[in-house]
């Protein structure tokens, strides 16, 4: 599947560290509880991410609505720091990383991955599958290309979010559906699942199949809206002093 | 000023020796090359090769008047797709490269294209991001970029004060624009665009249009010097006010169906009765 064995053992340490006794399935079994912190945390993937228009969109969103956040790297992130993690445009994801998410979710804060494969093709998506469904038992399906078989006649195909409110936002050209997992699907777009919202460890996981960075960055109302709804759900996060 | 033409009017059974020649001919003091759409200046030419070229211009009594492509058409710096920008950028720093190896300071590329797909306020902050270190590099090789104005082509910066503000954003001294006169159509006045950015301007492209012919962007309209609707007397006046003593660079979109060699002298003289101002 293209993960290569030293990989394979970092994942494994990743398990055995975050308590998991290399089952890092078992996450999904706990319940979940509030964040005690009130600040968010942005893991930026750099080389591992895809989009910095992503990471941009999150920073100038989290800036201007005075959350209190830091920008973090994998191997630097602390779990007591925060009740959000965001990890932007993810492509590949590094045990680093799913040691941050999985602490993050273990400590009962909520964790928004969005994923960046839109637009991977061939093994680099292979290998962003299998690290979502090995370490976070998330199940994708490969890209959609949104606009191909769009016309304009049909209109533009929005993203429609159902949870923590109704929200319409900006398609990125190609998205990453859901397959069929546990949790409840938060978003479609043209009958496709791209959003998932679970439980995990005592927190709560939000998978974004196609990214909101961009939507953000680019200064959707509505994007920006649903992401301090989804801030405040968590408890975690200051309440935006913007609309 | 100084009148150059572009390499890709040069019919391709002519061969670019015969093209040099004939622009020579004509009267031009240069000519303006583009990367990837003439056969002898595409993105897989080497160094040498681009050395090579200069010499075929130098030999034939012209000079490099910038570098321009229209790959970007393809591969916009705003795609959505990371490799697809990956590429756009790319193509920059060849334009780059290649302006220092041809000896001039200019290049042109078409910022962004705004789609159906791809909305205009992605395209404006994905073209910023991609500029602010293009035009850092830019700087450093001694050769400004000139984002050319397409109007209604790229459906972005379509007034020149929208453009004012983007090469603001920007911020960069060796970032500016590439203006054509021709893409105005009638979204407004060209010699209100030459007012407005001055100094700003690396190049002009010039050819008329006939505003009465039909929709913006459609190539159909564009024609010869002065027989569009452009005011060319006005353009020439905004140009002494803001004192451009640079390179006009004839984009000849409409071609002569017979007689392609004649458009070369036509042009040629359209554009020395420009720049005398006897008109």
């Amino acid at each position: 599947m293209g993960i290569t064995r030293r990989r394979f053992l970092g994942y494994a340490a990743v398990a055995a560290t975050a308590g998991l006794r290399g089952r890092p399935l078992d996450l999904w079994r706990l319940g979940r509880s509030v964040g005690t912190s009130r600040s968010c945390v942005l893991l930026d993937l750099k080389a591992h991410g895809c989009l910095s228009d992503s990471v941009s969109g999150y920073e100038s969103v989290l800036t201007s609505a005075g959350v209190r956040w830091m920008r973090a790297e994998a191997r630097s992130v602390s779990p007591a720091r925060g009740a959000v993690l965001i990890v932007p445009a993810a492509l590949e994801i590094p045990p680093a990383a799913v040691q941050a998410i999985v602490s993050y979710l273990q400590a009962g804060a909520t964790v928004i991955l969005e994923s960046g494969a839109g637009f991977a093709a061939g093994r680099e998506f292979r290998v962003h599958r299998v690290e979502l469904r090995d370490y976070l038992r998330v199940r994708v399906e490969a890209p959609v290309q949104l606009w191909s078989a769009h016309t304009s006649s049909q209109g533009i195909p929005y993203v429609d979010y159902s949870w923590p409110h109704s929200a319409k936002v900006r398609d990125f050209s190609r998205v990453v559906p859901l397959g069929p997992q546990a949790g409840d699907v938060i978003a479609w777009v043209d009958g496709l699942p791209v959003a998932l919202k679970r439980h995990g460890g005592r927190g709560t996981l939000v998978f974004l199949g196609s990214p909101l960075g961009p939507a953000l960055w680019a200064g959707d109302a509505e994007a920006r809206r649903w992401l301090f709804d989804c801030l405040g759900e968590a408890g975690g996060c200051a309440e935006p002093a913007i609309s | 000023m100084k009148k150059a033409i572009g390499d890709n009017m040069i019919l391709k059974e002519w061969g670019l020796d015969k093209g040099l020649e004939l622009v020579k001919q004509a009267g031009f003091d240069g000519i303006e090359l583009w990367l990837g759409d003439v056969p002898w200046f595409q993105m897989s030419t080497t160094d040498s090769e681009v050395r090579e070229l200069r010499r075929k211009v130098d030999n034939a009594g012209l000079v490099v008047s910038n570098v321009s492509t229209g790959l970007h058409w393809a591969s916009p710096l705003s795609a959505r797709d990371p490799k697809v920008r990956a590429l756009a950028v790319r193509i920059v720093e060849r334009e780059i490269e290649t302006a220092v190896l041809l000896g001039t300071d200019a290049i042109l590329l078409v910022a962004g294209l705004v789609t159906a797909e791809v909305p205009y306020n992605e395209v404006y902050q994905r073209c910023l991001e991609a500029l602010r270190p293009l035009g850092e590099k830019a700087a450093r090789a001694g050769v400004r970029i000139g984002c050319e104005n397409c109007n209604a082509e790229h459906r972005f910066l379509i007034s020149p004060r929208e453009f004012w503000q983007f090469l603001n954003d920007v911020n960069s001294p060796a970032v500016g624009i590439h203006l054509d006169v021709g893409n105005i159509h009638d979204t407004g006045f060209a010699e209100q665009w030459i007012e407005i950015h001055g100094p700003r301007i690396t190049r002009i492209h010039v050819k008329d249009v006939m505003k009465k012919r039909g929709r913006c962007g459609d190539q159909s309209v564009y024609t010869n010097l002065f027989l569009g609707d452009n005011n060319w007397p006005a353009i020439r006046g905004a140009l002494t006010k803001v004192g451009y003593d640079g390179w006009l660079v004839a984009e000849m979109e409409a071609r002569y169906r017979y007689a392609p060699d004649l458009q070369f002298h036509d042009t040629a003289q359209a554009m020395d009765r420009l720049i005398s101002g006897r008109l």
